[in-house]
């Protein structure tokens, strides 16, 4: 494994009376993308400003290539950014905007202008130097700015919710560019965004922040699969919550009761934190819980509820069950398959269910 | 250049430092001295460092000062009225049925008469309003009147009009800018619940645009008090203005202590109306948009 | 329709506003000593008497100094003040900046007065540098008023933008900063100059023996014979005025479109 490219120890920042960072720490390693995820004002964008050396540390240490950065400013620092609102220079066409930080660089006029020309190629954008730079779209001016960032070769690109400006369809199509972009160039990434689909699709590696601190860093099937709390299981995704009683506890694994599932023993690594003050739960996604239509055989353990809330996607039917013996409803995805019915609110249905796909929050 | 954006708060005060300095010593410590100077004895062509109430006594017994002071806030008071409720359509006009684009253009040649030669422009207002002037000729020539009037130069009429000319676009901006900020849709939320438009104008656009029309006033009553130009020109004697009166006592008379107490009187007077008014108005400026 | 009649009002109001400068022109170009109705014949003498009056021409001068001095000036101290008030928060700032912004609204004969009596006491001569004291003082805040427009149009993260490409505050100031509120800065420039150039009041209290434009007109108005030549004269200056302003406000509009704000309206907007 690659060395880490930044090391975070322990950074704190506070702005006035306000606690931005309580104690960050981190490795990112070289050559990975790596996602900064939370609601807004849990700190992400204070500490990728931190890194780039925008904002100083109040206590801690961030080191970039191994070099202690206290004191070194933005512009003697490895590393660049994209700006949320892109920052294009108004007053500079295409061309000067992408060779803007190549001012002070040894290369010759010539040299210069062929980077800039293969950086523009290289957000396919060839072609477009000259261009004025209100001339341009959103997601034009989005990859204008990457251009601007990447010609310099930083050892880290830093991206500030890059995205959030630009509609649907263009934020799917830009989210798989800068992935190819980012495997292409071989640079580090850390994407800033509160959007966890984003962070998904995107990431080597996510930390999910809460209120200046990191609930959990790992990549993203871990960060789905096994949550390490509930308010990030409740952040990544849907999950549905049982009450449940632990009745025994030993290293080889948990038994608890479950509302509405029974019985059930869970491994010794399948819990984790409840939120504060939260009587014990078990947690399942709503893929992991199957409707048997009809007479369809029982896999697993099974449950019986009432349909009472259907909401159709198109590839997929989501309900919401009311699980005899359990409290409220659960929430259930299926695909629609072609032998596959939709069911009707008020309909009694069986649910298949395993032991495996269970978390206890406790 | 470590930390390069390490305290905020002393960065800034770095940066406004020498534009504070400068005012600091240019106004705060000039204003001052006038204060000092309203409390001291005149001695002719010297000042006698003496405290003395003498020259307030004087200002304020002095039936001439007493008059002076009473028409200037008399001819000052006139002019906002009719500047404002004549400015208020037009930034209306300019706010609700202009194209944003088209906006500045009116803006625009709504000031530039401010900015151009304000002593000929004044000047200008004694050949309109004289006994050969324009109004006279035009109304003589139309067998209107057989005599030319009299009564519309050099006395405060004249001082009215003319002032109220020129502080016009004063009183145009800030209402202007206090309607633009009105959001369109509280309008038609008033329109839709039921309200006619021009019940909609007194309950809603009336009331958000105070702030506007205080800021009016306020930048057309203080310096029209204190203007010299227009009643020296177009008063004649019985329009002389508290500036007049600073004027001669300062370089006619050289009585710095009682020119001195005039200016202090007159600014407090002033400040003391000024104050009043945005109290009595403070439950509308309160209003966050 | 209820905007007809709001027009026609605006445009009545316009003709009020441009009625006293529509009179130079005619007066200027009027064939006889008296202003008054009805005109003589047409006649482009008082302007060729303009340039027989060497006191007038040292006047013009004297202004034209003092005017941009007093812009400049009044200029670089908006420039901190603007930038100051639009970037940082800092204590008493709303103070401070009320304070600043005062001459806006105090009586300009308060200025002159209190400035004559330091400087006096002082025991200065009134110069040049007086008038130009006292100008500094009152454009300043329309210097900022102009400039705090072009601050706040400008988006902090360019200038980070520029750090993080590897320049230093002073070349980002430069490169970056400095060309965005440019137009705010030549249109502060006019206009305080044009304030300057105008400014009665100040100059009268505050001029020795060697007088501004309009402390020279203002003495001329005394003598009927000589208004003729101050109606040309005037008519020069409106002409000029006009020209600077519409430079102004055209490189105030294009600063605020370069900097992609929108813009708010006037000068005072």
């Amino acid at each position: 494994m690659a060395d880490p490219i930044i090391q975070l120890e322990n950074v704190t920042k506070r702005f006035d009376d306000f606690e931005a960072l309580k104690g960050v720490s981190a490795d990112i390693r070289e050559g990975e993308f790596f996602s900064l995820l939370g609601p807004s004002g849990c700190g992400k964008t204070t500490l990728l400003r931190t890194i780039a050396g925008f904002e100083a540390p109040t206590s801690g240490q961030v080191r970039i290539a191994g070099q202690d950065m206290a004191g070194v400013p933005p512009n003697r620092r490895p590393t660049n950014m994209v700006f949320q609102s892109y920052a294009i220079f108004p007053h500079l066409d295409v061309a000067g905007n992408v060779g803007f930080g190549l001012r002070r660089s040894p290369m010759s006029a010539a040299e210069k202008a062929r980077a800039v020309d293969e950086a523009l190629e290289m957000v396919g954008l060839a072609g477009y130097g000259r261009r004025a730079a209100h001339a341009l779209s959103g997601g034009q001016r989005q990859r204008v700015a990457l251009a601007r960032a990447l010609v310099l070769k930083p050892r880290v690109l830093l991206l500030d919710e890059p995205l959030s400006a630009l509609d649907k369809k263009l934020r799917e199509q830009m989210q798989g560019e800068l992935r190819r972009l980012q495997r292409q160039v071989g640079i580090t990434f850390i994407l800033v965004t509160h959007d966890q689909e984003e962070a998904l699709i995107m990431s080597d590696r996510i930390a999910v922040m809460f209120e200046g601190q990191i609930a959990q860093m790992a990549n993203p099937e871990m960060l789905y699969r096994r949550p390490v709390s509930r308010r990030v299981a409740e952040f990544i995704g849907v999950m549905n919550f049982l009450p449940a009683r632990v009745t025994a506890s030993s290293p080889a694994g948990i038994e608890v009761e479950i509302a509405g599932l029974g019985r059930a023993t869970l491994s010794g690594d399948s819990h984790a934190e409840a939120a504060p003050g939260e009587p014990p739960s078990v947690g399942i996604r709503p893929e992991m819980l199957t409707i048997l239509f009809g007479n369809e055989p029982e896999t697993g353990r099974v449950a019986e509820g009432e349909v009472r809330e259907v909401v159709y996607y198109g590839d997929m039917t989501y309900y919401e069950i009311a699980i005899d013996g359990a409290p409220g409803t659960v929430t259930v995805s299926m695909r629609n398959l072609v032998n596959r019915p939709v069911l009707r609110r008020g309909e009694r249905t069986r649910i298949s269910w395993d032991e495996r796909a269970l978390i206890l929050f406790r | 250049m470590s930390e390069w954006r390490s305290s905020e708060a002393a960065r800034g005060l770095a940066l406004v430092g020498p534009t504070l300095l400068y005012a600091v010593a240019m106004l705060a410590v000039p204003l001052g001295a006038v204060l000092v100077y309203s409390f001291l004895t005149d001695g002719y062509l010297t000042i006698i460092p003496e405290f003395t109430l003498a020259n307030y006594a004087e200002v304020f017994s002095d039936p001439i000062y007493r008059q002076v002071m009473a028409r200037s806030l008399g001819v000052a008071l006139a002019v906002t009225v009719a500047t404002v409720v004549l400015a208020y359509p037009v930034a209306y006009f300019v706010a609700f049925h202009v194209r944003p684009e088209r906006r500045s253009l009116w803006l625009f040649l709504i000031t530039i008469p401010f900015w151009t030669s304000y002593l000929i422009r004044v000047f200008l207002w004694k050949v309109i309003l004289g006994y050969n002037g324009v109004v006279n000729a035009t109304l003589t020539g139309l067998g209107i009147i057989d005599e030319p009037l009299t009564f519309i130069l050099y006395n405060v009429n004249a001082v009215v009009i003319t002032l109220a000319h020129a502080y016009a676009p004063f009183a145009i901006l800030p209402i202007f800018v206090a309607l633009g900020k009105i959001d369109r849709t509280l309008l038609e939320a008033a329109q839709d619940l039921g309200e006619s438009r021009l019940a909609t104008f007194l309950r809603v656009t009336l009331p958000l645009s105070v702030p506007g029309v205080v800021a009016a006033v306020l930048i057309v009553f203080i310096p029209t008090v204190g203007d010299y130009v227009t009643p020296r020109l177009v008063g004649g004697p019985e329009g002389r203005m508290i500036a007049n009166i600073i004027q001669l006592q300062y370089l006619r008379l050289d009585n710095y202590p009682l020119g001195s107490a005039l200016a202090v009187t007159a600014m407090a007077i002033v400040t003391v109306i000024a104050v009043g008014f945005v109290l009595s108005l403070r439950r509308y400026l309160r209003v966050r948009q | 329709m209820k905007g007809r009649w709001l027009r026609a009002y605006t445009v009545l109001y316009l003709l009020f506003l441009y009625a006293p400068i529509a009179l130079l022109p005619i007066f200027a170009f009027n064939d006889a000593t008296i202003i008054a109705f009805p005109l003589g014949g047409f006649t482009g003498r008082w302007f060729v008497e303009l340039g027989k009056v060497p006191a007038l021409h040292d006047a013009a001068l004297n202004s034209v100094f003092i005017a941009a001095m007093a812009s400049v000036s009044a200029t670089v101290l908006g420039m901190l003040a603007a930038c100051a008030s639009t970037r940082y928060e800092f204590p008493a700032k709303r103070p401070i900046m009320g304070f600043i912004m005062l001459p806006l609204v105090l009586p300009e004969i308060i200025v002159g007065v209190s400035l004559l009596v330091v400087i006096l006491r002082a025991g200065l001569h009134l110069s040049h540098w007086s008038i130009i004291a006292g100008h500094i003082l009152i454009v300043t805040p329309f210097s900022i008023a102009i400039l705090s427009s072009a601050f706040a149009s400008l988006d902090r993260s360019l200038e980070e933008a520029a750090i993080d490409l590897g320049e230093t505050p002073w070349s980002t100031f430069r490169l970056v900063t400095l060309p965005l509120v440019m137009p705010g800065i030549i249109s502060s420039l006019l206009i305080g100059f044009t304030i300057s150039l105008d400014e009665f009041i100040i100059a009268f209290f505050l001029s020795g023996s060697e007088p501004t434009l309009p402390v020279y007109i203002f003495g001329q108005l005394r003598f009927p014979q000589k208004i003729p030549i101050i109606m040309a004269l005037g008519t020069i200056l409106v002409v000029l005025s006009i020209l600077l302003l519409v430079t102004a406000e055209y490189f105030r509009r294009r600063g605020i479109r370069r900097a992609g704000g929108q813009d708010s309206g006037g000068f005072l907007g």
